[in-house]
């Protein structure tokens, strides 16, 4: 077991690849630093992220979910981040009601210039998550 | 496929400057103990011809079918990578790339956690390999004539430019004539040339092609089918014809209409519209009362209005010359964005033009026959200034064509919030519409002055051409796919599709399915989450593939 203070979340990010990889990306070529346990997974679009994946990263041991997206109006696809954004909305409340607290999702709208803005999001969800503590499915263990 | 994996792992150290955090040779040593990989190279530069040569014989050499790279982001050389594995015989979706340069290097200053970090992402690059799936190119011969909406100087120079290009094109006017709003308005369009001998010149010409062909006082009333394969309805002149086409372009422009709701007061014989004004300037040595005084306003009802603008300045001007009138412009932003306007302002300033900006709409009344209007100068003096005038000129709200709504569900093309065709991306794609094959042109989606329109024009009609240029389109076939036995035809993936790429089909006696049409289909993989069934599946981001990125957490690995 790991010691309260030195908690360190496993924090899965969903990024569009047409715009919060990229952000990621500017975020790295600009030596902008963010946590290092946040982990970045390439999709084609928001869209494509399931509820299902969302559950599923909690499963394996995942202490919060990210799902980053193109800001409203601007997916590639149309209506790619506001698909994502309600099944946010929908894995918040399946996890509220199984006893993981909900905000350990969350849904955030980035285009991909937006570096500072990618490691901002993601040094804020980190502090969140640490103060939530390790996943409760992890203890279970 | 073959049934044995053969994982070739490339680490590049980008130029020895990764290497110095992290060890790559135990990396490799530890990486070449893992089950499936065959081989493991440690590179200073994969980003370099030579490099990626030596990487095309080690995996044709070492009869490696699954790629995996660790290097810099994919957004950068996933590309020459790509044309690399293809070379050596691998196909194109079997490389799985770990960007441990600017996801981990890169932001994370400290180098033993970027190293772990990187190790981490190496080998979720190496689970999400085991998953990818090849996706072979088909060619799909296609229809190569182009539908042109909409008979105005936009829609006849996309004709022209694509019956240059040699691509059959058909051309459709709601009106008896061709010309659209220049017949009208001349003067609205201001040019160093004649708008009606600039229209003429195009006209004479179009009718000399013989790969145009012209038919007004028709509308388009449906389409069927998809991109390459479309099938137009056309009513002409009460009858209706069924034409096919491969791309549609929309150049049906807009309409101007005055709103009193927006001004507060109805048009009268001293306040008119810009167009009337237009009339009146034409005919203009019939005036019998010249208005000693006239005032226009622009700019009343937000972002279209960069024409009327135009059109003000240019009638201030024609007023100015013809009637020696004082003129005074009312405006809340002047949009003078184009080459030559910036002068035509100093022109309208240096011959007395009066300018006066507002944030607030201005009050307008009539005292004894004059227009009284009370209207806080913004810039000057900050106060209330009450003018009157003999002649008020108000500015007409653009408004799209009235058959946008209509068309824009028939086709499943969307709308912006003003009722005007909505680009894909305006930044990225201004001229394409949610649907492959479909593009806008001109003011049926952007607020554009005439030099702007007539360049979109041009560039609509290559876009097209890239699309048709050959007879027929190479395409990723089945990149996703529906499965007819899961299938169960509940029409959710067709609703939800952003690009109209899925159709109905019958698979079997009277069983219906969905069928992704790989030449709309965008990869969004959208439907592949609606699907309650879980019958449809990308092979680029599979739910394999994206669980196995979940894998290994923390401690675990």
């Amino acid at each position: 077991m790991k010691i309260k203070g030195a908690f360190s979340p496993d924090i899965i990010a969903f990024c569009c690849a047409q715009s919060a990889y990229q952000a990621a990306d500017t975020a790295g070529s600009m030596r902008i630093s963010y946590p290092e346990n946040i982990r970045v997974i390439r999709v084609p679009c928001v869209g494509r992220v399931d509820v299902l994946h969302i559950l599923r990263a909690f499963e394996r041991g995942a202490d919060g979910v990210l799902v980053l997206g193109c800001h409203d109006e601007a997916c590639h696809h149309l209506s790619g981040n506001t698909r994502a954004k309600n099944r946010v909305q929908k894995a918040n409340t399946l996890l509220q009601e199984i006893g993981i607290d909900g905000k350990r999702v969350e849904m955030f709208t980035l285009a991909p210039n937006q570096g500072s803005r990618f490691a901002r999001i993601a040094n804020e969800v980190n502090e969140r998550i640490k103060e939530l503590g390790p996943s409760p499915v992890k203890s279970a263990d | 496929m073959d049934s044995e994996l053969r994982l070739g792992v490339f680490l590049c150290d980008c130029g020895n400057t990764l290497s110095k955090a992290i060890d790559f040779s135990t990396i490799k040593t530890d990486l070449e103990n893992l089950p499936d990989v065959t081989y493991v190279n440690i590179s200073h530069d994969l980003c370099l011809e030579t490099a990626q040569k030596a990487m095309q014989k080690d995996i044709e050499d070492k009869g490696v079918n699954r790629v995996v790279v660790a290097a810099c982001s994919p957004e950068l050389y996933e590309k020459g990578l790509i044309s690399v594995i293809q070379a050596a015989g691998v196909n194109p979706h079997l490389l799985s790339i770990a960007n441990i340069r600017e996801q981990c290097f890169w932001a994370h200053p400290d180098k033993t956690k970027a190293a772990k970090k990187a190790t981490t992402q190496i080998k979720l690059a190496l689970n999400r390999a085991r998953f990818l799936e090849p996706v072979e190119k088909t060619r799909i011969p296609v229809n190569r004539d182009v539908l042109v909406i909409g008979g105005g100087i936009v829609g006849i120079e996309a004709a022209l430019e694509l019956s240059n290009l040699n691509l059959k094109t058909t051309l459709i006017e709601k009106e008896a004539i061709l010309g659209g709003k220049l017949n009208q308005f001349p003067n609205l369009y201001p040019l160093q040339v004649n708008p009606e001998e600039m229209l003429a010149a195009r006209l004479k010409d179009i009718t000399e092609r013989q790969n145009i062909d012209v038919l007004t006082s028709a509308e388009l009333i449906d389409v069927n089918g998809e991109v390459g394969n479309f099938s137009a309805r056309i009513k002409e002149s009460n009858e209706e014809v069924v034409r096919n086409f491969g791309a549609i372009i929309f150049a049906s422009g807009y309409n101007t209409q005055f709103s009193s709701q927006i001004y507060g007061f109805e048009l009268s014989n001293n306040i008119i519209t810009q167009s009337k004004l237009e009339e009146i300037l034409k005919f203009s040595s019939e005036v019998k009362e010249i208005p000693k005084s006239v005032c226009f306003i622009v700019d009343v009802s937000g972002e279209h209005s960069r024409v009327s603008t135009l059109s003000a300045l240019r009638n201030a001007l024609g007023i100015k010359e013809k009637f020696g009138s004082e003129v005074c412009i009312l405006c809340r932003n002047l949009k003078i964005d184009g080459a030559g306007l910036e002068k035509l302002y100093r022109d309208c300033r240096n011959n007395g033009v009066l300018f006066i900006k507002f944030d607030h709409l201005p009050e307008i009344s009539k005292q004894n026959g004059k227009i009284k209007i009370e209207v806080e100068d913004v810039l000057v003096s900050e106060e209330q200034v009450s003018i009157s005038y003999d002649l008020l000129v108000v500015e007409e709200t653009s408004v799209p064509p009235p058959d946008s709504r209509f068309l824009s569900s028939a086709l499943n093309i969307g709308l912006d919030t003003q009722g005007f065709y909505q680009e894909n991306n305006i930044h990225l794609y201004p001229t394409a519409s949610n649907r492959e094959g479909i593009f806008f042109a001109g003011n049926c989606h952007a607020d554009l002055d005439l030099m702007r329109a007539l360049t979109e024009a041009s560039n609509v009609a290559l876009n097209a051409y890239q699309l048709l240029a050959q007879e027929k389109i190479t395409v990723e076939a089945e990149r996703v796919i529906v499965d007819p036995n899961k299938c169960r035809f509940c029409l959710t993936c067709i609703r939800a599709c952003p690009h109209h790429a899925i159709r109905e089909v019958e698979v079997d006696h009277e069983k219906m399915a969905a069928q992704i049409v790989d030449l709309a289909c965008q990869g969004c993989g959208i439907c592949a989450v609606v699907c309650p069934a879980k019958a449809i599946k990308c092979k680029d981001g599979s739910d394999e593939q994206i669980l196995s990125e979940l894998e290994p957490f923390g401690e675990h690995v």
